[in-house]
């Protein structure tokens, strides 16, 4: 473990923020009330995480990649099983499509709720961390769990996970946001925790 | 990387290649500064945008495209600007948010382009080299493949068609009266709404055939199913063929009373047909029975148990001698004639 459970604690209240401000956006967009659970945060093993996303029967999953970069570098992953990214997006998009799997313009728009779920969360962790970051543009991936989260191998020292449950119109959608960290940048949030908790006292 | 030779009116200071490539990129290019004004847009935009260079650089990009005030763009446009993080809008979500057309202007060709658009704000590191933050605008042209993957709907919309059409009489078959009674069920449950069900049998249907053959039998079905699409006229009024000559509608949003009336009309206009049908016991003309069941549905209700009472409604009504109505009575537990 490399942060203790006071830092998991304010990393939760910072990402929550985020998600908070995520809710709020994708409810202008869907047009009606889309509810974002407040996230549970964990470290977990890519096998950890493999083994919670098979447990929902996901064997293959969609996922919205992201890369910031900066004082911390981070690969981030908005992941869902494939059933429940369909859903997801008939549901924002209101349209119902017979279609089995997510055509190409679905893919962008699942692309577009990720974008705006991942800036929101990176974007409260900048702020209230003070960290800078880059941020590149989403893209979406579509694949088994364990070739989806085995891309960087470096970025195996700190592995965040936030479970992260959409409610919208009576309907339930969970997803998974992770973190992927290399040493230097775990080290270094972990600094930007401390110091941040230490400007709190 | 320099941003200040873009500066001016036209980008003619920077070097001849990179104005040639931005001239000839194939998609919309337009840079704003840290006041959201534009610095520069390229010929793509232009051309499509219907302006000129002079009518766009320096303007505020509101003040350009009013259309964008206070729409999801101004909104994605604000945030990434203030995070430094890359946006993308989707065609799906927002079709089309700038007034671009198809170059050329024919009047045959005046529907906007569906565009999928990235909003990418310099990050840190830019910023503190161009010394202000300047944002980048990329709009594809999508409209190709959205009108690509519209037919693949509609074909996908036809296949499903198929498999959920009765090819005898046009009417949903077993597959869709399962499917959509599911959801009807689930519907009705969730919004505490009236369902209605309505059983039809023709009566004494294989005597018809054994008399007339099964050619006139067909034509028997054909004109049966008719009169059903004819009286179940509203829009989510659902009719399907259950079975060899049993047929059920699905009328949601409707209580017992209006359920047996639909079922009462379905059997008058069966009769005023005039079929004719000599071994139809007292009768000489066609004629069917119907089994009603109507109420709201708990969330647990089961949908094999509402079919079910209708189905021995209908049972009760041919026990009584055909051609007539019964309705099944949730408190009684008992089918009873109407």
């Amino acid at each position: 473990m490399k942060l203790n459970a006071l830092q998991l604690d304010a990393l939760a209240e910072i990402f929550n923020h985020g998600v908070g401000q995520a809710a709020l956006a994708l409810s202008e967009l869907a047009g009606e009330e889309v509810q974002l659970s407040a996230p549970k945060v964990e470290e977990l093993s890519r096998t950890q995480i493999t083994d919670k996303l098979n447990e929902q029967g996901a064997n293959r999953i969609c996922a919205v990649r992201q890369g910031f970069s900066g004082d911390i570098n981070t690969e981030a992953l908005l992941m869902f099983p494939v059933d429940q990214s369909l859903q997801l997006v008939q549901l924002m998009v209101g349209d119902d499509f017979p279609l089995a799997q997510l055509s190409e313009m679905e893919q962008e728009s699942l692309a577009e709720i990720g974008n705006i779920l991942l800036n929101s969360v990176v974007s409260s962790v900048a702020d209230m961390l003070n960290i800078e970051f880059e941020g590149t543009l989403p893209h979406v991936e579509l694949g088994q769990v364990s070739e989806v989260l085995h891309t960087s191998e470096s970025l195996d020292d700190l592995i965040l996970s936030l479970q992260i449950n959409f409610k919208i119109a009576s309907r339930q959608i969970q997803g998974y946001l992770v973190f992927l960290l290399d040493v230097a940048s775990s080290d270094m949030l972990e600094k930007k925790i401390s110091a941040f908790l230490g400007s709190l006292s | 990387m320099s941003v200040e030779s873009s500066t001016g009116p036209s980008a003619s200071r920077l070097p001849i290649w990179l104005d040639w490539v931005l001239y000839n990129t194939q998609s919309g290019l337009v840079l704003l500064d840290a006041d959201m004004r534009i610095v520069f847009a390229n010929k793509w935009f232009l051309l499509r945008a219907r302006l000129l260079a002079e009518e766009v650089n320096t303007k505020a990009l509101l003040e350009v495209f009013p259309v964008l005030q206070g729409g999801h763009f101004e909104r994605a446009l604000v945030k990434a600007m203030r995070s430094g993080f890359p946006a993308l809008m989707s065609q799906t979500l927002h079709p089309s948010p700038f007034p671009l057309y198809a170059p050329v202007g024919t009047r045959a060709n005046e529907n906007l382009l569906r565009q999928s658009i990235h909003i990418v704000p310099m990050g840190p590191v830019d910023v503190a080299i161009a010394g202000q933050r300047y944002t980048l605008i990329q709009i594809t042209d999508v409209s190709p493949t959205f009108a690509r993957e519209r037919m693949l709907k509609a074909h996908a919309d036809r296949m499903s068609d198929l498999v959920h059409i009765d090819a005898l009489t046009g009417l949903g078959n077993r597959r869709f009266f399962d499917e959509s009674m599911a959801a009807e069920v689930r519907a009705a449950s969730r919004s505490g709404a009236h369902l209605g069900l309505v059983m039809l049998d023709i009566d004494r249907f294989k005597q018809f055939n054994d008399l007339y053959g099964h050619p006139a039998g067909d034509r028997c079905l054909q004109a049966v199913a008719e009169v059903l699409k004819a009286v179940c006229r509203r829009p989510r009024d659902l009719v399907a063929r259950y079975g060899g000559e049993e047929l059920a509608v699905i009328l949601p949003d409707t209580d017992e009373a209006g359920a047996i009336q639909v079922a009462k009309d379905i059997l008058q206009k069966l009769r005023d047909l005039r079929i004719a049908h000599a071994d139809n016991l007292d009768q000489s003309v066609v004629t069917a029975s119907a089994g009603v069941y109507a109420g709201q549905p708990h969330a647990d209700a089961s949908v094999a148990s509402l079919i079910q009472n209708a189905d021995q409604a209908l049972y009760a009504a041919k026990n009584d001698g055909r051609n007539r109505v019964f309705c099944f009575d949730t408190g009684r537990n008992a089918a009873l004639a109407v």
